[in-house]
C-alpha cells in the first residue's frame, strides 16, 4: 500500500488517539464512563470553525477559545451528572453528545446539515508553506504537516498525562475510580476531582475534533455521531485499560484494520463492505477480550482486581 | 436514663438526632457526647443503628432532626470530605480498600493537604511537592510497619485478606492525622495478638497525640478492657451509657444485648 494510505491511517489514528487519551483519563484513571466524547469534539471543531468563518478570527486565536468552550460544556454537564451514580453519568453524557449534534444539525449559523467550509484556510497556507519547505528533502507530502502536528501533540499529551498519573493528584483520581466514598471519607473533594478529570478529557476531545475538522476540510454534524465515541473506546480497549501508552498501538491497529479492509475486494456493495468492516473489528475485539482481557498493553493487576 | 458526664470537654456531641428510612426510625432521638481524649465504645445488637449513626456523624447521611457538633462546629449538614478535613475520620464496617492500587498508594492518598494534590500547586512547586511526597511516604511506611503490613506495601489492595483490609483501613485513616477517629468493628477478622498490639497503639496515640477514639465493637473483652466509656444502643436509641462496669451491670443492657453478665463475646 502506498505512502498516502499509511499517512492517512496515521492521521486518523492520531486524531482518535487524542480523543482516547481523554477517555483513558476519564474511564481508565477516574472511573468516569464518559460516552460524550463526540460531543466535546463537535463543540471544539464547531467553535473553532465559527470563530474563523463567522468572526474572522485567525486560527491560532480561535483554537484556545474552542478548547475553553468544550471545557465549559464539560463543567456544565458534569456539575449535575457527576453527583449521580456512574451509570447515570454515562447516560447523561450520551444524551449530551446527541443534543450537541442535533443542535449543530439544525443551527443555520453553523450550516445545518450542509456543514461549514473555509475554516481551514489559515492551516492550508501554513501546511502548504511547510510542505514546500520540506519538499527538497523528498518529504513534501501535502498531508505530512497535519500528520506531524497531530502526532507531536498526541505524544506530548500522552507523556504529560502519564506523568500526572504518578502525582498525588493522579493517586486521588485512581482512588475515586476504586471507591469514591472512601476517598471522601479521607477528606478529598471527590466532585472537584471528577470535574477536573472530565474537563481535561473534554479539552483533549476538543483538540481531537479540531484536528478532525482540519483533516476533512468540510465540517458537518455527521462527523460526530455516537460511533465516534465508540471507536475511541475501541482504541482504548485494544490498547488496554489504564494504560496511556497502549493507546498508540491500539489506535494504529484499529485504523490499519478499518482502512485496510477497504482494499479487500469482495463481491459486495459499498454499504455491505462498510458493515463487514465493523463486523470484523468487532470480531477482533471479542477475540482480544478472550485472549488478553487487559488489552495489548494494559495492566493485568488493575483489571483482575475489579472482578 | 443514667448519664455520667465525665471528665474532659466533649469533642463530639450528638443532640436529639433522628434518622428514618421509609417508615423505620434507624436512629430515634440519640443523645450522647464523647469526651476529648477518651476511648469510647459504641455497642449494641445488630440493627441498633450504630452504623447509621456513624454515617450521620461522618456526613454520609443527613439527620432528619437534631444537631451534631464537633469541637463546637455544627457538622450535621456538611459533606463527608468537609467533616474529614475538620479531623473527624471514619472507617467502614465493610472495608473499602482501593483494590487496584498498591497498599502504599492506599496509605499515601490519605495524607492531608499534600501540595501535589492540586494540579496548580503541583506544577508550580515541583520541589515542594516532591519533598512532601517523601515525608508522606516515610510516615506511611512507619504506620504500615506498626500494622504489620510493611511487607505488603507494594502489593495491590485486592491481594489482602479480610483482616489485613481492616488493618489497612485503620492505618489509612490514621494517615489523615485525625482528632477523632470512628472505627467500625476495627478488630473483626484481625488476629488476637496483633489486635492487642494495636489497642496498645491506640492508647499510645491517645496519650501522645490526643487522638479521641469512638469505636463499634462486638468483642466484649476488648470493649471492657479498653474503653473508658461505653454507650449502648438498641433499636435506634441509647439505652445505657457509662463506665464499662456500670454498663455491664445495667439490667437493660443485659436484657437487650449481653444476655448474661460477662457473657457475650
Amino acid at each position: 500500500m502506498s505512502v498516502d494510505f499509511w499517512i492517512g491511517v496515521a492521521v486518523i489514528a492520531g486524531i482518535y488517539g487524542i480523543a482516547a487519551l481523554g477517555l483513558q483519563l476519564n474511564a481508565g484513571f477516574t472511573g468516569l464512563l464518559n460516552f460524550g466524547q463526540a460531543g466535546f469534539m463537535a463543540i471544539g471543531a464547531y467553535s473553532m470553525s465559527l470563530l474563523v468563518v463567522e468572526q474572522g478570527w485567525p486560527l491560532p486565536a480561535a483554537i484556545p477559545i474552542a478548547i475553553a468552550a468544550s471545557v465549559l460544556a464539560a463543567l456544565l454537564v458534569g456539575a449535575p451528572s457527576l453527583r449521580l451514580r456512574s451509570d447515570y453519568f454515562a447516560i447523561a453524557t450520551i444524551a449530551f453528545a446527541e443534543i450537541v449534534r442535533y443542535v449543530f444539525q439544525n443551527a443555520e449559523f453553523a450550516g445545518g446539515n450542509q456543514g461549514m467550509i473555509g475554516y481551514d484556510q489559515g492551516w492550508r497556507n501554513f501546511a502548504g508553506w511547510l510542505s514546500s519547505t520540506l519538499a527538497p528533502w523528498g518529504i513534501g507530502n501535502p498531508q505530512l504537516p497535519l500528520l506531524l502536528a497531530i502526532w507531536i501533540f498526541f505524544l506530548a499529551a500522552l507523556v504529560a498525562l502519564d506523568a500526572l498519573e504518578h502525582t498525588p493528584w493522579g493517586r486521588i483520581l485512581k482512588g475515586v475510580r476504586e471507591d469514591e466514598d472512601a476517598v471522601a471519607a479521607l477528606g478529598k473533594n471527590v466532585l472537584a476531582y471528577k470535574l477536573q478529570s472530565l474537563a481535561i478529557g473534554a479539552a483533549l476531545g476538543a483538540i481531537s475534533g479540531i484536528f478532525l475538522a482540519l483533516n476533512v476540510t468540510y465540517l458537518y454534524p455527521g462527523e460526530f455521531d455516537p460511533t465516534v465515541t465508540f471507536f475511541a473506546y475501541s482504541v482504548l480497549i485494544l490498547g488496554g485499560f489504564a494504560s496511556y501508552w497502549g493507546i498508540i498501538i491500539g489506535t494504529l491497529l484499529f485504523w490499519t484494520v478499518m482502512e485496510g479492509l477497504r482494499f479487500i475486494h469482495l463481491p459486495l456493495s459499498t454499504n455491505q463492505l462498510g458493515s463487514l468492516r465493523l463486523v470484523l473489528v468487532g470480531l477482533i475485539l471479542v477475540i482480544l477480550m478472550r485472549l488478553r482481557p487487559q488489552g495489548l498493553v494494559g495492566r493485568k493487576a488493575e483489571m483482575q482486581s475489579r472482578q | 436514663m443514667i448519664t455520667v458526664r465525665d471528665e474532659g470537654r466533649p469533642i463530639l456531641s450528638i443532640e436529639g438526632v433522628w434518622k428514618s428510612f421509609g417508615g423505620l426510625a434507624a436512629v430515634a432521638g440519640v443523645d450522647f457526647s464523647v469526651a476529648a481524649g477518651s476511648i469510647t465504645a459504641l455497642i449494641g445488637p445488630n440493627g441498633a443503628g450504630k452504623t447509621t449513626l456513624f454515617d450521620l456523624i461522618s456526613g454520609f447521611a443527613k439527620p432528619d432532626r437534631g444537631a451534631i457538633r464537633f469541637n463546637g462546629t455544627s457538622i450535621g449538614r456538611l459533606p463527608p470530605h468537609r467533616v474529614a478535613r475538620l479531623g473527624l475520620v471514619r472507617t467502614f464496617q465493610l472495608t473499602r480498600v482501593f483494590e487496584a492500587m498498591t497498599v502504599l498508594d492506599n496509605m499515601m492518598l490519605a495524607a492531608p493537604a499534600q501540595p501535589g494534590e492540586k494540579l496548580i500547586t503541583h506544577v508550580a512547586g515541583r520541589a515542594a511537592s516532591k519533598r512532601s511526597d517523601r515525608d508522606v511516604r516515610a510516615w506511611a511506611l512507619e504506620l504500615l510497619a506498626r500494622f504489620k503490613l510493611d511487607g505488603k506495601a507494594d502489593d495491590y489492595g485486592a491481594s489482602l485478606s479480610g483482616g489485613q483490609r481492616k488493618l489497612l483501613e485503620f492505618a489509612r485513616a490514621l494517615m489523615t492525622r485525625p482528632k477523632l477517629l470512628l472505627l467500625d468493628e476495627p478488630m473483626a477478622g484481625v488476629n488476637k495478638v496483633l489486635g492487642r498490639q494495636l489497642l496498645d497503639f491506640v492508647e499510645d496515640m491517645r496519650r501522645t497525640e490526643q487522638v479521641t477514639f469512638l469505636f463499634v465493637e462486638h468483642d466484649m473483652d476488648v470493649v471492657m478492657a479498653r474503653a473508658d466509656r461505653v454507650v449502648v444502643m438498641a433499636e435506634g436509641a441509647v439505652i445505657s451509657e457509662g463506665s464499662p462496669e456500670h454498663v455491664r451491670n445495667d439490667y437493660r443492657v443485659v436484657d437487650a444485648y449481653l444476655g448474661q453478665p460477662r457473657g457475650a463475646a
